[in-house]
């Protein structure tokens, strides 16, 4: 057994020797990083070269003509070993690889990874994050079915409504002026040469800056220098960690593959087009569903793009917006909160669009609808900061503080469940308000106006008494209520 | 305490076996197809536990008896799962 094992540590020795497997030219790893948030970027590349092997494979047969490129996506669905199955694979880690960016970045700014001396790593992640939305967007259109087809027309058109230059230029760049074929064929340019030659370019621009600077430091927890300062070398501990995680992703990749195979839609034509609402894929859903308010329909619509601009140029900035010094959450409430507002927003606008393919959405809607997702999240959120302190809990080291922790769970949720609460009476009541207003008195309009109201009026009467309690645990009240202290005992307040 | 080696030796037995079966699935069809992809979802698997297990070792750690239950409950459904497709 120990001849054995010799036996294999010489030809490790040997190999290492060799090639040079274990000579430090990256620097190690920290302990704290082995986790897989710290990851999400390296998991985002392991999808970009899965994207990579079953994008090679599936050029082997693809056409890129108007006349082939369906027909040819359908021969190797039916008739090339493994077709479909590359096909789904491809498609589903396209968007694992734009989920994952989007957790990478937004773990970056929770954490606010961005700040000195990371600022550039930040610029070149979003440039990034943009040229992968580019990959989604080029790669759509070339099995040219009708989804697809009319998906990118979609897209085509909102670039249309720029402002002439940057529109011509745009135009001129990936579609051109040779109609269909050209248009296929500048897609499947940049979808299989630029796009990928310009995301390995920044890669390694970015992989530079992280080999200068290092993995950012944890954010909760004791100050680093308390932390046992113990790190691991690349090759081999982080590699194989590294390799394990890309497994488990592959592995989650594949069944949900097996589970929900592709089926390819009809080929496009014009005619089949007229018949089918176009919606881009759900990555795009929140622009595309910004670009339906009824506000922003016609004249208003480059103003919807600049605003989509806006927080797309915002984002990328961010560095120099969020000057702070600190880089705990617990000390950034205001960015944390519009980060929650944020992804909240996301979420609600992309399901609103599924759910409404082709429909113009009033603004009274949109305003009702996004104001109240913002005034939800934004209140749930500052509650939170208040129950728990912007210093953060303590941590628990014994049953009094468990205790206590406990005590401020609950004090959160209420205060959670009521803001919430509060929120959907407002909006119920605005919504009974405008009724009355716009269609005048009825049965059921005055019974909404009464119903919202009387709930907003319990909730109010619920958060001041919260709120009371809360200071009279504090002792800090300056003018106290008997008949807010029923069932109040001294001892309470310890 | 796990038998580590007794783990990591099955957990290649069972690599190997299913990396076997995939030369023997036939390239063509939805069901077939979706065979390959579990047993290489089994296969992938199965690596990411031993090099759960090894990096641990490595490390001087404690080896999480719940994560080894879940890995092996893990793929014995993936196993079953396979079935469906047959």
């Amino acid at each position: 057994m120990t001849e054995t094992s010799g036996r294999w540590a010489r030809l490790a020795a040997w190999f290492d020797t060799r090639l040079g497997l274990t000579y430090p030219l990256l620097r190690e790893a920290p302990r704290y990083s082995i986790n897989p948030f710290y990851w999400l970027g390296a998991l985002t590349v392991v999808a970009f070269l899965i994207q990579g092997v079953t994008g090679i494979m599936m050029m082997l047969y693809y056409v890129p003509s108007p006349a082939d490129a369906f027909g040819s996506t359908q021969y190797i669905f039916q008739s090339v070993y493994y077709g479909r199955f590359l096909q789904t694979v491809h498609l589903y880690t396209a968007y694992a690889m734009i989920m994952l960016a989007f957790m990478h970045m937004m773990r970056g700014y929770f954490v606010s990874v961005y700040k000195k001396p990371r600022e550039m790593m930040w610029v070149v992640g979003m440039v990034m994050g943009f040229v992968t939305l580019g990959f989604g967007f080029t790669g759509y259109l070339l099995p040219w079915t009708v989804v697809s087809k009319s998906a990118t027309d979609v897209g085509i058109g909102i670039i249309d409504a720029l402002p002439g230059t940057i529109s011509s230029f745009l135009s001129f760049l990936i579609v051109g002026a040779g109609g269909d074929a050209t248009e296929l064929l500048r897609f499947y340019d940049l979808h299989v040469v630029v796009l990928p030659a310009v995301l390995l370019v920044l890669l390694t621009v970015k992989m530079y800056m992280l080999e200068a600077h290092g993995v950012a430091e944890p954010t909760t927890g004791p100050p680093i220098e308390q932390k046992a300062s113990r790190s691991l070398p690349i090759f081999p501990d982080v590699t194989i960690y590294l390799l394990g995680l890309a497994a488990m992703f592959g592995s989650a990749m594949l069944l949900i593959s097996a589970i929900f195979p592709l089926s390819l839609p009809p080929m496009y034509s014009p005619q089949l087009a007229a018949q089918f609402t176009a919606q881009p894929d759900w990555y795009f859903l929140w622009i595309y569903q910004i670009l339906k308010i009824s506000a922003f329909e016609g004249s208003g619509l480059p103003v919807a793009l600049g605003l989509v601009t806006l927080i797309l140029v915002a984002l990328l900035a961010l560095p120099f917006i969020d000057r702070g010094s600190s880089r705990r959450i617990a000390e950034r409430p205001i960015f944390v909160t519009v980060g929650l507002i944020f992804i909240a927003e996301l979420f609600v606008l992309a399901y609103w669009g599924l759910e409404s393919p082709g429909q113009v959405i009033a603004t009274d809607d949109a305003a009702m609808i996004l104001g109240a997702v913002a005034l939800i999240v934004g209140t749930s959120s500052f509650a939170l900061y208040t129950v728990f302190g912007q210093r953060g809990a303590p941590s628990p080291d014994s049953r009094e503080k468990v205790s206590k922790m406990q005590g401020k769970f609950a004090t959160a949720l209420a205060f959670v469940l009521l803001l919430s609460g509060g929120a959907m009476a407002i909006g119920a009541s605005l919504n009974a308000i405008v009724r009355v207003v716009l269609y005048g008195t009825s049965a059921s309009s005055l019974d909404q106006l009464g119903l919202s109201i009387g709930f907003l009026s319990v909730v109010a009467f619920s958060t001041v008494f919260l709120m009371y309690r809360m200071e009279l645990a504090g002792a800090s009240l300056k003018r106290r209520f008997d008949w807010l202290e029923i069932g109040w005992s001294a001892n309470d307040s310890n | 305490m796990i038998p580590i080696r007794r783990v990591v030796t099955l957990l290649l037995v069972l690599q190997l076996v299913s990396t076997v079966y995939l030369w023997t699935v036939n390239g063509i069809g939805t069901a077939s197809e979706a065979r390959f992809a579990v047993f290489l979802a089994v296969n992938l698997l199965s690596f990411s536990t031993v090099t759960y297990v090894y990096t641990h070792e490595k490390w001087e750690e404690a080896v999480s008896r719940g994560w080894i239950l879940a890995a092996a409950l893990g793929l014995a459904l993936l196993l079953l799962f396979s079935l469906y497709f047959s």
